[in-house]
């Protein structure tokens, strides 16, 4: 490991020939003027008086693409790559900071310096109060993008109505088109307080109705400041994220920073979706000084931007992420916030940045290790970058962005059927999981007991039940509850691994995957086993982490039965060894599994057993409802009688969601359909009963689902096919018995038709047609090289047939034989 | 004349001039319209586009919402085969590619090829891959490729694309664990993904055949593919058939051509000739075979269709091989099947072949007929019947060596016999005297 700085940068020289044109097969990898700002961030002097982090930032103010800036940027261009060597000379004026500024610098108490591990001198903190403002990983702070900007003196805090130019105290609108900000008593006609839901100012609203407005001019001698917010849409300010901070042995501050970009710096530029205070944030990281630092602004997901009315100016809103090498959108996960599914997404984390640094300089240099060796490889390890190969996946995913963010996404309104529809989708996690409160105390209260116990012997739940009535999920909420208290410090920290046993390849596997996820490393399964008999008989320790408890969570582990069901013992076996702290939660749907194997193995998993009953349709009707809980889109009825339905039949939630699912998109397609029509003729009326989901559609709903679909087949076939089938019925009940052959179908088709004056059909016209009937299972049949030997018999009630065919119009003499 | 290229036969000279561009005729041209119409296996299922009540534009509602929405949904296509099932898929993907462009891509599977697990999820992997450009490793471990599968569902759906994932066949898909199936379905159900798995199958019953913890996560969408109806095949002729007004054609001939064609469609008798076809199998494909017949006896001189086209094409399509094979069947091999329905008759129900020479023997001694031949020659033409499928051994299984020995069974039932000893010219009177003889008394 290399530790100091000085060794570091030219380590990642190998950077600069892969964001050269010449590298990778990247489609349009890199423009000079984004690798410029890239290798003047990389190739830094080592004196950290000269700004070069600035002057990056004004060659990458040439990403614009805006007209406002184009001439600008061409020229800036031209020279930039003329002299590329010569980036300093850009900026004439050396930042000095305003002399006003009082110069504070303190490291509050929380800050953990790091010095003694980190032999370079450089010191990590988590929390630093520079100039005044206290600043911590992870916030999002302004960045100063220009020198010598005449006006970036002033910073108002408070930005001045547009039309009387004084801020005051004075309540203001925000216009949601151009941003300005108005008092209320200025606005003709006043308002009172401000209105719900969009605002659009007076000359906003005359812009788009094609007319020349005349803003009102500022009076003489006052200039109209702009606030941060409107430097930084205007591209004169910068926005980042903090990822890390740091202090040089030369006593300058640093901080390791991830920009935000506003849609005009895309490649696509401004869409009309766009909202005014958007932001995307950018896979684009560098080293900035502290000094550049602004202050805070505060950028926000979809929710809490939302929520956030009145928390002032520096709000924005960000839902995107935008890859500066490919140019492409993607939206920002919870799960990156959400540090429960790190696991999860362990993979992509990986090519992002770690998202907590917490100051660890090892890691710092690990990252930048692995990144360098990707791109080296590039060239001739092609199969170690496929992407579907282990190495591949990290290099090849940030290419699936989508280049546009499609507007229908964006602009789309939903509707309450819509956000029904959405609520009712099996993937979104409801925030609250009711009728399954006494099973989950009993999962937390045996995953607490089996880690406070120092011992924690023989630990092993059983956990079966129907599919669809919870047990995975409620495991897994068990298992985030128990992640938060680990957080809060009231339990001892644990590992979890959730294995799912059809997602296995082989039985086997299931080692590598323990072994993989408690180590992160890959082996084959048969040192894996090696290495985990090892840590859990034996108590060594494996990897890294201390001999912390692991909780192990098989699903559908009925799938892990192998011949000798050595695998399962495996498993089992392991948490009865006094060292191993291992607990093994096993779910399946079988309740008697434990029964069915060997009696060591039962014996060892069969004591302590915990059933998820089906739902009963009070459940299921508390279920779907509190999904839908605040959304007018069902009929209660709608929703008692598919839970009723359900609960007779399987008690399984997720047909129950679906059911009412389905239901609702009954009801918007048809909705959609009647407004269509409708448009021609006369504008759309739409009462409030029919958004509902009503009984009707509930019971579509149901029909499909549960009803096979043969009677409308067999309504529907071709008229020698319904004789056939009659012909059948009729035989077998006469024989009483279960098959025929096809010898006898024939002639009785034949004296049917005879008998009714219709036209004898060949007799390999019928071969063909009990093949085709056969074909789509309404009968079954043996293969029809065998002729008049081929046995048939009917894959339904004859009761069906009889149904489906009584009063069938196209062949009425067909009733007589039923 | 023109010197014409030797290799080319007299016939071939439409052929040479087609492909010269420069002599095709009016009649040609209104052909090769016409057929491509017929040959492709979307035109058909276009004409239905419109009506709310099809299965077209349900499936379009369904994937569009799922696109528009960004949510997962899984549906199964349900129909017997030459319905369009298929066709209806592709009519949708395509106009949703054209309205929302970089958005879809699209999976193809069939379970003839892609029923094994692993095979499947190399195969959603590699052509994921095409589709974003990405290198592909052969070598890539089921594992790994799985994994890299469902990495791609969450990033596909976190960037607003659908992966829509079609199982052709898709009851073959069930056989195994259904691992493949599961772990669509599951990552559907727990990943921010936005994809949509439509299965395919003849088979009505396809959705009982999966495992019960794959049918939870199933959402049971079915569309049922029905033939059409009477009305909607008449529609689906003159949308097919009539020649557009406002083409290259000269109008005359355009309107000649379509009075004719109504002329034609209104007609009793062609309305007979459709509905013995419809009896038979009632589906889009078997009509636009038909069609395809048709077309291509279309008169060359006039350019225009006839009845007598119509019904030429159903004769070809109303063929009964079996028959057709006992007609051109030589009179020992007539002998030798009469001989087996004697012993059936006699309810000797495992006979050979010695036992069927045993049998000739007798008739030949008790009538005397002229045609004697030697065991061998007899062997040949049991041979021959056998290769015809008109006869076959009883049990596939236990081969042994000589076919004399093996115990076989008449494939074809007395009254296809009867019909054919009198449709074939050649049936010498003591044959037919003799089945009738005995199957008659």
């Amino acid at each position: 490991m290399h530790g100091t700085p000085q060794k570091s940068r030219p380590k990642s020289s190998p950077r600069r020939p892969k964001t050269s044109p010449g590298a990778p097969p990247t489609p349009e990898s890199a423009t000079p003027r984004r690798s410029l700002r890239r290798i003047s961030c990389i190739s830094e002097p080592k004196s950290p008086q000269t700004p070069i982090p600035r002057v990056a930032k004004s060659l990458a103010t040439d990403r614009l693409e805006t007209p406002r800036s184009a001439r600008k940027s061409r020229k800036s261009l031209l020279c930039s790559e003329k002299t590329p060597s010569k980036a300093p000379t850009f900026s004439p004026v050396t930042p000095n900071p305003p002399e006003s500024k009082k110069r504070k610098r303190s490291e509050t108490g929380e800050s953990k310096p790091r010095a003694s591990r980190t032999p370079k001198g450089r010191v990590y903190y988590k929390k630093v109060v520079y100039d005044g403002g206290e600043f911590e990983v992870g916030d999002d702070v302004y960045v100063k993008r220009r020198e010598g900007a005449e006006s970036d003196d002033e910073d108002p805090e408070v930005e001045a109505c547009r039309i009387c130019f004084q801020s005051g105290r004075l309540v203001m609108i925000e216009c949601d088109d151009c941003l300005g900000g108005f008092h209320l008593k200025c606005l003709k006609p006043r308002l009172k307080k401000i209105p719900e839901g969009e605002w659009i100012c007076r000359f906003c609203e005359a812009r788009k109705m094609g007319k020349e407005v005349e803003l009102p001019k500022p009076p003489e001698g006052k200039k109209l400041s702009r606030t941060a917010k409107e430097k930084l849409l205007s591209s004169d300010l910068w926005a980042a994220r903090i990822e890390s901070f740091w202090k040089e042995p030369d006593g300058i501050y640093w901080m390791k920073c991830r920009w935000y970009m506003i849609p005009e710096e895309t490649v696509v530029g401004r869409q009309p979706h766009n909202l005014r205070r958007e932001l995307y944030r950018t896979n684009d990281f560098s080293d900035v000084e502290m000094e550049s630092v602004l202050r805070h602004c505060y950028v926000m997901s979809p929710k809490d931007f939302r929520e956030a009315d009145n928390e002032g100016d520096d709000v924005f809103y960000c839902e995107y992420e935008y890859d500066v090498h490919w140019h492409n959108f993607k939206r920002i996960t919870d799960i990156d916030n959400d540090d429960e599914d790190g696991e999860e997404a362990g993979n992509d984390e990986e090519w992002k940045f770690p998202e907590d640094l917490h100051g660890d300089i090892d890691e710092n240099s690990e990252y930048e290790e692995h990144k360098t060796i990707d791109y080296s490889a590039q060239k001739n390890r092609t199969h170690e970058l496929a992407a579907n190969s282990h190495k591949g996946r990290i290099f090849g995913l940030q290419r699936i962005g989508i280049k546009k963010i499609p507007e229908h996404v964006r602009s789309h309104k939903q509707t309450d059927l819509e956000k029904a529809k959405a609520t009712l989708l099996l993937a979104t996690l409801p925030k609250s999981l009711p009728c399954r409160n006494k099973e989950m105390e009993e999962i937390a209260a045996f995953i607490k007991g089996a880690i406070c116990d120092d011992q924690c012997l023989g630990r092993c739940l059983y956990i079966h039940g129907v599919p669809g009535t919870g047990k995975t999920m409620s495991v897994l909420a068990v298992m985030r509850n128990l992640r938060s208290e680990v957080d809060a410090g009231t339990i001892r920290p644990y590992c979890f691994v959730d294995i799912n046993g059809l997602k296995l390849s082989s039985p086997e596997n299931i080692y590598r995957v323990i072994y993989e996820t408690l180590s992160s490393r890959r082996v084959g399964w048969k040192k894996a086993l090696h290495y985990l008999n090892e840590r859990f008989s034996d108590g060594t320790k494996v990897g890294k982490e201390e001999n912390k408890p692991c909780v192990l969570l098989i699903d559908e582990l009925d799938l892990l039965l192998t011949r000798n069901q050595s695998v399962l013992y495996n498993i089992l076996d392991w948490p009865t060894k006094p060292h191993s702290k291992l607990i093994v939660i096993g779910i399946s749907n079988t309740m008697d599994l434990p029964e069915k194997l060997l009696p060591r193995i039962s014996s060892r998993m069969g004591i302590q057993r915990l059933c998820f009953g089906p739902y009963n349709y009070q459940q299921l009707q508390e279920i779907i409802s509190s999904r839908l809980r605040g959304l007018e889109a069902f009929e209660e009825q709608a929703i008692e009688f598919a839970s009723r339905k359900v609960a007779a039949m399987s008690g399984d939630a997720r047909r129950a969601l679906e059911i009412c699912r389905r239901a609702a998109e009954l009801a918007d397609y048809r909705l959609k359909q009647m407004s269509q029509s409708k448009q021609s003729s006369f504008p759309v009326d739409t009462s409030k009963g029919k958004h509902l989901v009503g009984m009707t559609d509930v019971e579509a709903a149901i029909q499909e689902v549960f009803q096979a679909p043969h009677i409308r087949i067999m309504k529907n076939c071709s008229k020698l096919s319904k004789v056939m089938l009659v012909a059948m019925v009729h035989e077998l009940y006469r024989s009483g018995l279960g098959e025929i052959t096809f010898e006898r179908l024939a002639t009785t088709v034949h004296s049917l038709c005879s008998s009714n004056g219709e036209v004898l059909p060949g007799w390999d016209t019928l071969l063909k047609i009990g093949c085709k009937l056969g074909e789509s299972r309404i009968i079954l049949c043996e293969e029809g090289t065998k002729h008049r030997l081929q046995k048939l018999q009917l894959n339904f009630p004859s009761d069906d047939v009889a149904f489906a065919l009584k009063d069938c119009s196209e062949v009425p003499w067909l009733s007589k034989y039923l | 004349m023109r010197r014409k290229p030797l290799c080319f036969p007299p016939s071939a000279r439409s052929l040479s001039q087609r492909i010269r561009g420069d002599a095709m005729t009016v009649a040609e041209k209104a052909q090769a319209l016409l057929r491509r119409r017929l040959c492709s296996p979307t035109f058909a299922h276009a004409a239905f586009k419109s009506s709310p009540e099809s299965n077209y534009s349900k499936l379009r509602f369904l994937i569009s919402s799922s696109i528009a929405e960004a949510c997962n949904n899984s549906v199964l296509l349900l129909g017997p085969r030459g319905s369009g099932k298929i066709a209806v898929v592709e009519l949708v993907l395509e106009d949703l590619k054209a309205e929302h462009p970089d958005a879809i891509s699209v999976i193809r599977l069939n379970g003839l090829l892609h029923s094994d697990d692993n095979c499947a999820l190399k195969e959603i992997a590699r052509q994921l891959c095409v589709e974003h450009q990405l290198l592909f490793s052969k070598m890539a471990s089921s594992d790994d490729n799985s994994q890299f599968v469902m990495d791609m569902l969450r990033e596909c759906g976190l960037a607003h694309k659908t992966i829509i994932v079609i199982l052709d066949e898709f009851d073959l898909f069930t056989q195994g664990k259904q691992r493949l199936l599961y772990s669509l379905l599951d990552a559907m159900q727990t990943l921010i993904s936005q994809a949509v798995v439509i299965g395919v199958s003849c088979r009505l019953d396809a959705d009982q055949l999966l495992e019960k913890r794959i049918r939870s996560r199933f959402s049971h969408r079915k569309l049922l593919f029905v033939p059409p109806s009477k009305e909607d095949v008449q529609r689906l002729l003159e949308c097919l058939l009539h020649l557009p007004k406002d083409s290259s054609f000269p109008s005359k001939y355009v309107t000649e051509f379509n009075r004719r064609l109504s002329n034609i469609l209104s007609d009793k008798k062609f309305k007979e000739v459709l509905d013995s076809l419809l009896d038979v199998d009632g589906s889009v494909s078997n009509l636009l075979r038909l069609l395809f017949r048709a077309v291509s006896y279309m008169d060359m001189e006039s350019g225009l269709l006839s009845l007598e086209n119509f019904k030429s094409a159903y004769l070809c399509t109303y063929r009964q091989p079996k028959i057709d094979n006992l007609e051109d069947a030589s009179i020992l091999e007539l002998y030798i099947l009469v001989c087996m329905n004697r012993l059936e008759t006699k309810e000797q129900n495992s006979y050979n072949f010695n036992s069927i020479m045993k049998e000739y023997k007798a008739i030949h001694d008790a009538y005397k007929t002229s045609d004697n031949y030697a065991n061998n020659v007899c062997l040949r033409a049991f041979e021959h019947l056998l290769e015809q499928e008109l006869i076959g051994f009883t049990d596939s299984k236990g081969r042994t060596p000589s076919i004399e020995f093996h115990p076989v069974k008449l494939l074809i039932s007395s009254r296809e016999l009867y019909q054919g000893l009198t449709s074939n010219s050649s049936c010498p009177a003591i044959l037919q005297k003799l089945f009738d003889h005995e199957s008659y008394k």
